[in-house]
């Protein structure tokens, strides 16, 4: 009976050994290959892992994974703004009064850390309880007329919500593959957050810039120069008859408010607006955006600044303001290719654009309409350049120039093909740590082990003595199974992960100690070694149990709350506690049991 | 080797003076956090943080003076390990390549020659801290509440269940206190972040495992011993387990020794909170929890007589 018991228990040590090592194995060869590989020179090295590369793919894929804290990296949370994407999908409907209960939800939402989209409809209806929010979303496409309800308008917000995180994701991940990292991990969190895990990743302005990236790419049509000239002229009359009045208070915070003083009207161009300082640029537009200043500016036309510096003084950028018209020609979204050119005077890197058929046909439309007159190139509100049209352009054909360096002109084409985000997105956290802190973390992790694993091996011979041997066995094997457990569900090994097994060396023995101490006990109320054994296993049982259960409720929740390497640490918990739970339970059980086979052996508990 | 093989300690008797010993602990951790603040790290505070290392030793306070005005502020810098590695923590609204930027320029003027290496950056949101805070909190309400209802369903009176959670907070409480207190003076970062809580949720854990099985040797010796007194049987079952009790918090205290010791400087804090938590879990799980059983207990059953 007792010879079947165990050997249901030896199978089922057997069977748990051979999932260890089944799912560890890559992991070990994952390690001997780099091992391997560093002692290759650099050529010898990239044809190995030509020739090998579907197998060294295959390992990697399936080896324990270790986390950025671990090998260096970026960690990036974004966050998809959702108020500008209900404010965008009202498109020419929206109105300043849409705009002002945007904002005042969003404010709410963000106080109260409610649902952004439940409190628009909320603060809607609050504000007019007969308005229908069909008045800013009608349209054909989604299937919303005028009598929609508003809670239909509601789903159908949230739903545009859901699609516009699941489009971020996906052109993320497009932006992330073409910029050549491996590993990399994309994941939606809660209704609207996404996290971007980047493994080697170093850049992180360049990174930053990729994900946030809008790229929203627009053609438009500048004024004619008289109404620049008349709009120049309303600016000077307005501003010198402003000093005339006020001059006194206009400075008494500090802040100009006297445009002139910092912007001079003229320019590079007939087309330009007048230029400033690169470090008033900010001032001024604080200056632009003041309402009686808005009121000069007619309708039709928009103010932009231009991309770049147009000429230095004494090593000051100046940066040009053009005047462009509001409406917007074309989008970027005609784009159908992009790559990095080379002007052939400057050798200059731009960024040439193929558009598609429908975009090539308004293009050459365009361009056919306004030879002679220039066409400004904006991209997210900035102006890149504004060539004057020399002829009508019939191949859809277009270029970007006036761009930094070759490295901004090939993440720009990543941006525009991999399409334009449906909504803007925030970066609300953000970790690197660099590849030698992830080294030194990864040693002191295995120091840790190793102290830890020796000091309570020593100490449990030292005070269990054969009992303290067989709960060391055990012990070694816990720790191969947590590694086994942690492979097989392919998670992540990170730094708190590390300390987590540190952790469970020590609190794994208690079990054994639990067992022991009852085997003693048992043997000083005067019974003999098998049956204290017996008695000592049975009785300690309930209090591991209980003990066990209620710390892996605590790592369920720290899973659950936890965020990044903290999942990690809960995550080694909970295989700590189920590996050391079987191995302190059964496999020293097996070992005892064997031990004490014959009615005269002796096994000491110390 | 055996310790307490048989010991017969009045631990229940001790009570007075360990109620004494905590009651002046948890005044004190409270009194430090009421008047100091809790001592909030990036994830729960904000704000941007690095660690940059040097190729020769620098001068944290001549750092922290020097960066005032260029940075706008006075930023939190702390030894990172060595007096060559730096932590450095500010709030600001700017971009964190430019804050990066600014420090670099600066410590190039500060000390010429000195290469700077960026080791970590960490930059958190306010509103995302304060999402993190909120998880927090609910996780370790959460879990208290879990314990509670299973020590209630397992154990079968609600005075087990509220002496545990007493203990438990009692061990929580202490250590943010010594937390609070050791804001400034400490050689390392012991700033209440994420790996904190996880700490405390392990110390959780941990001070119940002791608490759970002192409360499994009183259902058990309840059986066998009818007629015995409360009190007697709780001593009873506090001097059975108190071998196991006392070899389990040794070997765990090696651990958390071990890995504050050697675990890096990233879990300093972290390893530090959970030394702090296995002694003072084992303390109270010995002297505060059955203690407080015992007191509830007793007002229960004059009530109901």
């Amino acid at each position: 009976m007792k010879q079947q018991k165990n050997g249901f228990k030896i199978g089922c040590i057997v069977l748990f050994l051979g999932l260890t090592i089944y799912y560890l194995f890559p992991t070990v060869q994952w390690n001997l290959e780099q091992r391997h590989m560093a002692n290759m020179t650099e050529t010898e090295r990239v044809q190995y892992e030509n020739e090998n590369q579907a197998k060294l793919q295959n390992i990697r894929e399936r080896s324990l994974s270790l986390g950025l804290d671990l090998q260096g990296g970026m960690y990036v949370t974004l966050e998809v703004g959702t108020p500008q994407l209900v404010l965008e999908l009202a498109g020419d409907f929206a109105d300043d009064t849409l705009e002002d209960i945007i904002s005042t939800a969003a404010q709410i939402s963000r106080d109260q850390n409610t649902n952004f989209i439940d409190e628009f409809v909320s603060e809607f209806e609050r504000r007019d309880p007969n308005a229908m929010l069909s008045r800013y979303y009608r349209s054909d496409a989604a299937n919303i007329t005028r009598r929609s309800t508003n809670s239909e308008i509601a789903s159908y917000l949230r739903n545009q919500q859901t699609a516009a995180v699941e489009r971020a994701i996906e052109i993320i991940r497009s932006r992330v593959d073409r910029f050549g990292v491996t590993e990399p991990g994309i994941l939606q969190q809660g209704s609207n957050r996404i996290v971007v895990e980047l493994p080697g990743v170093d850049d992180e302005e360049r990174v930053r810039d990729l994900l946030r990236g809008t790229a929203r790419l627009e053609f438009r049509l500048t004024p004619e120069t008289d109404e620049i000239n008349n709009l120049k002229q309303q600016f000077a009359n307005f501003f010198s008859q402003l000093e005339e009045e006020e001059a006194d208070s206009l400075t008494d915070d500090g802040e100009v408010k006297n445009l002139l003083e910092i912007f001079d009207l003229r320019g590079s161009s007939q087309y330009s607006f007048g230029y400033a300082a690169g470090r008033d640029t900010a001032a001024v537009n604080r200056i632009l955006e003041r309402e009686e200043v808005q009121n000069l500016i007619p309708g039709n036309i928009t103010l932009l600044w231009g991309a770049n510096a147009f000429a230095y003084d004494n090593g000051i950028p100046l940066y040009e303001i053009i005047p462009v018209r509001s409406q917007i020609e074309l989008t970027g979204d005609v784009i159908s290719e992009a790559r990095v050119a080379f002007d052939p005077n400057t050798n200059a890197p731009e960024v040439s654009m193929t558009m598609d058929s429908d975009g090539a046909r308004r293009w050459a439309r365009i361009t056919g309409a306004n030879i002679g007159r220039p066409v400004a190139i904006v991209l997210d509100e900035q102006i890149y350049s504004y060539p004057t049209v020399r002829s009508q352009i019939n191949n859809g054909r277009s270029s970007i120039s006036g761009i930094g360096g070759v490295r901004e002109a090939e993440d720009l084409v990543n941006i525009l093909m991999s399409g334009a985000l449906p909504a803007p997105l925030d970066i609300i956290e953000e970790r690197t740590v660099g590849a030698s802190l992830g080294e030194a973390s990864i040693r002191a992790g295995l120091y840790s082990i190793m102290f830890g694993l020796g000091v309570v091996a020593i100490f449990m011979i030292v005070y269990y003595r054969t009992g303290g041997g067989i709960a060391d066995l055990a012990l070694m094997l816990n720790i191969i199974f947590i590694l086994g457990i942690l492979a097989g569900f392919q998670a992540t090994l990170t730094l708190p992960g590390i300390a987590g097994i540190v952790l469970t060396i020590g609190m794994a023995v208690d079990a054994n100690v639990l067992i022991f101490d009852r085997i003693r006990e048992e043997m000083r109320g005067g019974k003999t070694l098998r049956a204290s054994i017996d008695n000592g296993y049975a009785n300690a049982m309930s209090a591991i149990i209980d003990a066990n259960v209620t710390t892996f409720f605590v790592a369920i929740i720290l899973y659950s709350f936890g965020v990044g390497p903290i999942k990690g640490f809960a995550v080694t918990l909970m295989a700590g506690i189920v590996a050391s739970l079987f191995s302190a339970i059964v496999i020293t059980r097996v070992i005892v049991d064997y031990l004490t086979r014959e009615k005269t052996a002796t096994v000491s508990f110390g | 080797m055996r310790w307490f093989e048989t010991p017969n300690f009045d631990f229940i008797k001790a009570h007075n003076i360990a109620y004494f010993f905590s009651g002046g602990l948890i005044v004190m951790s409270i009194v430090a956090i009421l008047t100091m603040g809790l001592n909030y790290g990036i994830d729960f505070r904000g704000g941007q943080e690095f660690v940059f290392e040097f190729e020769e030793p620098v001068d944290v306070v001549q750092l922290r003076s020097e960066l005032a005005e260029p940075l706008g502020t006075v930023p939190e810098i702390k030894l990172f390990g060595s007096t060559r590695e730096i932590l450095l923590r500010i709030d600001t609204e700017e971009d964190i390549t430019q804050t990066r930027e600014t420090l670099i320029a600066n410590f190039g003027n500060i000390y010429p020659g000195n290469t700077v290496t960026v080791q970590k950056t960490d930059l958190v949101g306010p509103r995302f801290a304060e999402d993190l805070r909120r998880g927090a909190m609910y996780s370790i309400i959460f879990a208290l509440a879990v314990v509670f209802i299973y020590i209630f369903i397992r154990f079968k009176g609600w005075y087990f269940s509220a002496g545990a959670i007493a203990a438990l907070a009692h061990d929580v409480l202490i250590v943010l206190g010594i937390f609070t207190i050791m804001g400034e003076i400490a050689p390392f970062d012991v700033s209440i972040d994420q790996a904190i809580i996880a700490a405390f949720l392990t110390i959780v854990g941990y001070s119940l495992n002791d608490t759970v099985v002192v409360f499994d040797r009183i259902r058990e010796n309840s059986i066998i011993y009818k007629t015995m007194n409360f009190t007697d049987m709780i001593n009873k079952s506090l001097n059975d387990t108190l071998s196991r009790t006392v070899v389990t918090s040794v070997t765990t205290l090696f651990v958390v020794s071990v890995l504050f010791i050697f675990g890096g400087e990233v879990l300093k804090g972290f390893a530090f909170a959970l030394v702090l938590g296995v002694i003072l879990g084992t303390y109270s799980s010995l002297f505060v929890a059955s203690a407080l059983v015992v007191e509830l207990q007793k007002r229960a059953m004059k009530a109901k007589a």
